[in-house]
């Protein structure tokens, strides 16, 4: 233990803007005496350096970030050091914080859509952000003209702005203001906790480009918090890896990448597939994410490692220097190396898509279908002129970003909202108004078809048990079921679950097992095909892999098709055969996944296709966007 | 410096701590308290030391004594004993009138909230048209109209409650309508009936039961009110409204007489909205509102 930090302090010494957390540890206190949210974490930012925090939810990555900037909420206690010119912010007072944020220290949000008052133009904000004495050197016309330059450099050009609400922006251009508001009292280090993840994916580019050059230009250090290993590759020189609330490893982002030294670092990188090809096989790490607690005293991983051996679990593995600038805290790294670097060359292998399309029976013809939706009094066309069909067990992807109208075709063929125009055929029974039909097509359209929601949170109902949710799903298809609870047991058991869980409530479940409930809710029905709306993308990169593998274990061995709506290009190459492009309520592109992802003619693919997370440096470099 | 961090992180956790000590100690009061009341309504006639009907005009008025713990009324009636009676009425009324208008407002408010249209519009105009009528006058003049009574009162009371109810549970049941776990249940067919009874009612139960509790705090002491209107209870009946509007003229000679009633109507309403408080907290830890 002492080796490491030895080493670390060693290298302060010529930290003079540079920012140097030492053993933070955070703590929430609660009724029944204090969770651990984050054991130790160690790390500094050098200026003009870029340091990743990357981890999953529930790592603590958040709450680090809000500790050194002592943002922390009441219930939560933070103990070690940040120690930042000299001084140790979290000993300092609130009122001695109000001259460290924004000045020392910007902060940059993940939810663009709350973090802007909705009230206060966004020239005002800017303007607020400003330090006073600046501020109050200006006239009112400086102070305008201040805030059009502010936004000009974080690549607003549109003047107008200024005097526009945040509601009246799109996503992106909030993220911006925010970044000018973050950057407006010239801190030396800029903290950006998952900057992009509430964006699209081809704002997300634009948005990280825009922060590294600016980080750049001013020689900041920067603080990039993200749950997405390729982000951390392509922006940062230091990548620490979180989990459960300690560092597992951490080291310069380019060696990280070519070998990492931990199997978790190992598992996650598995589990996010690249865009370019179709890999051998999805490799998924089982469980979920524990609590610190629950781990404390053993090697976090431990209970979700494939290489586990008994010397893993007699306490808490330290941080130790396996390399050149490396640190890892898996104890047996050395041994497993090897097997490590085997068992990446096997999964990162090339596979083919099975399945051949046009060889199958159509299940699903959509065709001509249009929807218009009304808006404050004016029609908004969600699609216009959709043609897609599905075929019996058949994958096929549905990409597109947010707006494009894929959830809306979507909820239409699930029978959740109604067309405007045109045809739909599930079956061999006309679906385009479900409410003409009879009880007897309806029952059959709903065996049929079966939908999975983006929000495994939800989509189950919070105050009863998942026993009782199925049952009830499963006599209502089939009243004269019997052995109900022997149904409800096979089903859990198909996807992959314990039958005890029968008896719990959704609460007392992960976001992984939310989902497994909800493709079981949907299976006591017998579909044929599942339309799956973004069903991997509220869950942990780890935990994804393995519903994704559950999908395509459905298909071989029942036979069950999907249509799988997402806005990953690299997930839908991994599990469909055959993908639809969708941009603007229209499809622009169709065909075998390896035809329009590995060579796209309509030029909305390729953006797509650029958009996906590369740690080349040309991934960042956009020229003027 | 590290010591120092230290120490100001216990503090802080020791602050929090006592502050939940606090919180928890006080819903432990509110209960016990509750309890109390559930006793003394079920066997204040048993469990009072004297017979609260029982007038002693030899007697007449005295203070508190150890005969007499909370004195006597002017006509020798015997304080403590006639609080202790005095639960049932008391508590009765408000509990009906809470229960009716929960079941009213919520079956209304969740039929308003998930079908909406036309449905929607009639019961929310209907609850508007209530709302707009000055409650305390409506009972005043049909319960007079009518010669008073108990239960008239209570059931003016059920009518006039409802609408308030079937509002707040509008409220949430669009709320919950929209949600992913109301849609998959649309889509493996369950009917409506049985997703609005099964689905959505559950998940807006915390506020129906805390707003229930509210309904029990403020119809007791409407209740109370009215009796002491004289539009509630007959007269002589121990009851705490009563008490209090026929005590009012010795609250120079004996006003533990007042004050004792008194003082048990607010804290028995201060207990329910606590308790209610309490079990909002409590139902949507399980993951119910969000």
């Amino acid at each position: 233990m002492s080796q490491p930090l030895s080493t670390q302090s060693g290298a302060i010494r010529g930290t003079s803007g540079g920012l140097n957390v030492q053993k933070l540890r955070i703590e929430r206190v609660g009724p029944h005496g204090a969770h651990t949210i984050v054991s130790e974490i160690s790390l500094k930012v050098e200026p003009g350096e870029t340091v990743g925090i990357v981890g999953e939810s529930g790592s603590g990555k958040s709450m680090t970030a809000k500790a050194i900037t002592g943002l922390l909420p009441p219930a939560f206690v933070a103990s070690g050091q940040a120690i930042y010119n000299g001084r140790d912010l979290l000993a300092l007072r609130e009122r001695e914080w109000q001259s460290v944020r924004g000045r020392e220290i910007g902060l940059v949000m993940q939810n663009p859509f709350t973090m802007l008052n909705p009230v206060v133009r966004c020239g005002k904000i800017i303007e607020q952000s400003l330090r006073r004495d600046v501020r109050k050197r200006m006239n009112r016309r400086e102070r305008r003209s201040e805030a059009i330059r502010r936004l000009a450099e974080v690549g607003i050009d549109d003047e107008s702005v200024v005097d526009r609400y945040p509601f009246q922006l799109s996503g992106g251009m909030r993220q911006r203001v925010g970044i000018a508001a973050a950057l407006a009292r010239e801190p030396q280090i800029l903290i950006a906790d998952e900057p992009s993840t509430a964006l699209d994916v081809t704002t997300q580019r634009e948005i990280l480009a825009l922060i590294k050059s600016l980080q750049v230009a001013r020689g900041m250090g920067l603080i990039l918090i993200t749950h997405d290993l390729r982000i951390a590759f392509s922006m940062c020189d230091q990548v620490n890896v979180l989990y459960a609330g300690s560092l597992v490893e951490a080291g310069p982002a380019a060696d990280l990448e070519a070998e990492p030294l931990h199997p978790y670092t190992h598992g996650l990188l598995l589990s996010e597939p690249p865009a370019d090809r179709r890999v051998a096989e999805l490799v998924a790490i089982p469980g979920s994410v524990p609590t610190p607690d629950s781990v404390a005293g053993s090697c976090t991983f431990a209970p979700r490692c494939g290489w586990v051996r008994p010397e893993c679990t007699s306490g808490t593995p330290p941080l130790r220097i396996v390399g050149d600038g490396r640190m890892s805290g898996c104890v047996r790294i050395e041994e497993i190396r090897p097997e490590l670097a085997a068992h990446r060359a096997r999964a990162g292998g090339t596979a083919v898509p099975t399945g051949s399309p046009g060889r199958v029976n159509t299940l699903i013809t959509v065709n001509d279908v249009r929807k218009i939706f009304q808006s404050g009094g004016r029609d908004v066309a969600a699609l216009r002129s959709v043609s897609i069909h599905v075929g019996e067990g058949e994958g096929v992807g549905l990409v597109g970003e947010s707006g494009s109208g894929k959830s809306t075709l979507g909820r239409i063929i699930a029978g959740l909202e109604r067309l405007s125009s045109g045809s739909i055929e599930i079956a061999g029974i006309d679906a385009s108004d479900r409410s003409k039909l009879s009880r007897k097509d309806q029952r059959s359209l709903r065996s049929s078809v079966q939908m999975i929601f983006q929000d495994p949170y939800s989509s189950l109902n919070p105050m009863r048990t998942i026993g009782s949710t199925l049952q009830e799903t499963i006599s209502a298809h089939d009243p004269s079921a019997k052995n109900v609870e022997r149904l409800v047991a096979e089903l859990l058991l198909s996807v992959g679950l314990d039958p005890e869980h029968a008896q719990r409530k959704p609460a007392a479940l992960s976001g992984g097992q939310h989902q497994r409930v909800a493709i079981a809710r949907a299976l006591a029905v017998k579909p044929r095909v599942l339309i799956c709306d973004e069903p991997v993308a509220a869950l942990d990169v780890s935990v994804q892999a393995q519903i994704l593998n559950l999908f395509s274990s459905l298909r071989d061995e029942r036979g069950i098709g999907y249509l799988f709506i997402t806005h990953d290009l690299s997930i839908v190459r991994q599990v469909v055969e055959r993908a639809y492009v969708m941009c603007r309520g229209s499809i622009v592109e169709s065909g075998p996944v390896d035809d329009v992802l590995g060579s796209p003619k309509d030029p909305y693919t390729v953006r797509l296709l650029e958009s996906v997370p590369r740690s080349s440096d040309d991934w960042l470099n956009l020229g003027r966007s | 410096m590290t010591d120092l961090v230290a120490t100001q992180g216990q503090a802080r956790r020791r602050r929090l701590g006592s502050k939940l000590d606090f919180s928890r100690w006080l819903s432990w009061a509110c209960f016990a308290f509750l309890g109390l009341v559930v006793v003394l309504a079920l066997f204040g006639p048993l469990i009072a030391p004297r017979d609260p009907y029982a007038q002693d005009l030899a007697l007449g008025l005295v203070k508190p004594s150890s005969e007499h713990w909370l004195g006597t009324d002017d006509l020798g009636r015997d304080v403590f004993s006639r609080v202790i009676a005095g639960t049932r009425t008391a508590v009765v009324g408000p509990v009906v009138i809470a229960l009716g208008s929960m079941a009213i407002g919520n079956v209304l408010g969740v039929l308003a909230g998930y079908r909406g249209g036309r449905l929607d519009s009639t019961i929310m105009r209907w609850a508007d048209l209530m709302f707009s009528l000055p409650s305390m006058l409506v009972i005043v003049v049909v319960a007079g109209t009518f010669g008073g009574g108990y239960w008239l009162s209570v059931g003016l009371l059920i009518a006039l409650t409802a609408p308030f109810d079937a509002r707040i549970i509008r409220g949430a049941t669009i709320e919950q309508a929209p949600r992913p776990y109301v849609e998959a249940a649309k889509s493996v067919g369950l009917s409506d009936t049985r997703i609005m009874a099964m689905h959505v009612w559950p998940n807006v139960s915390p506020i129906a039961v805390a707003n229930t509790c509210l309904v029990f705090a403020s119809s007791l002491v409407s209740l109370a009110g009215l009796s002491f209107l004289g539009l509630g209870v007959s007269a002589g009946t121990p009851d705490w409204g009563l008490m209090v509007s026929e005590g009012r003229s010795l609250l120079f000679t004996n006003p533990v007489a007042v004050l004792a009633p008194a003082t048990m109507i607010v804290l028995t309403a201060t207990a329910m909205n606590l308790a209610g408080d309490w079990v909002y907290d409590r139902l949507s830890a399980q993951g119910a509102i969000r």
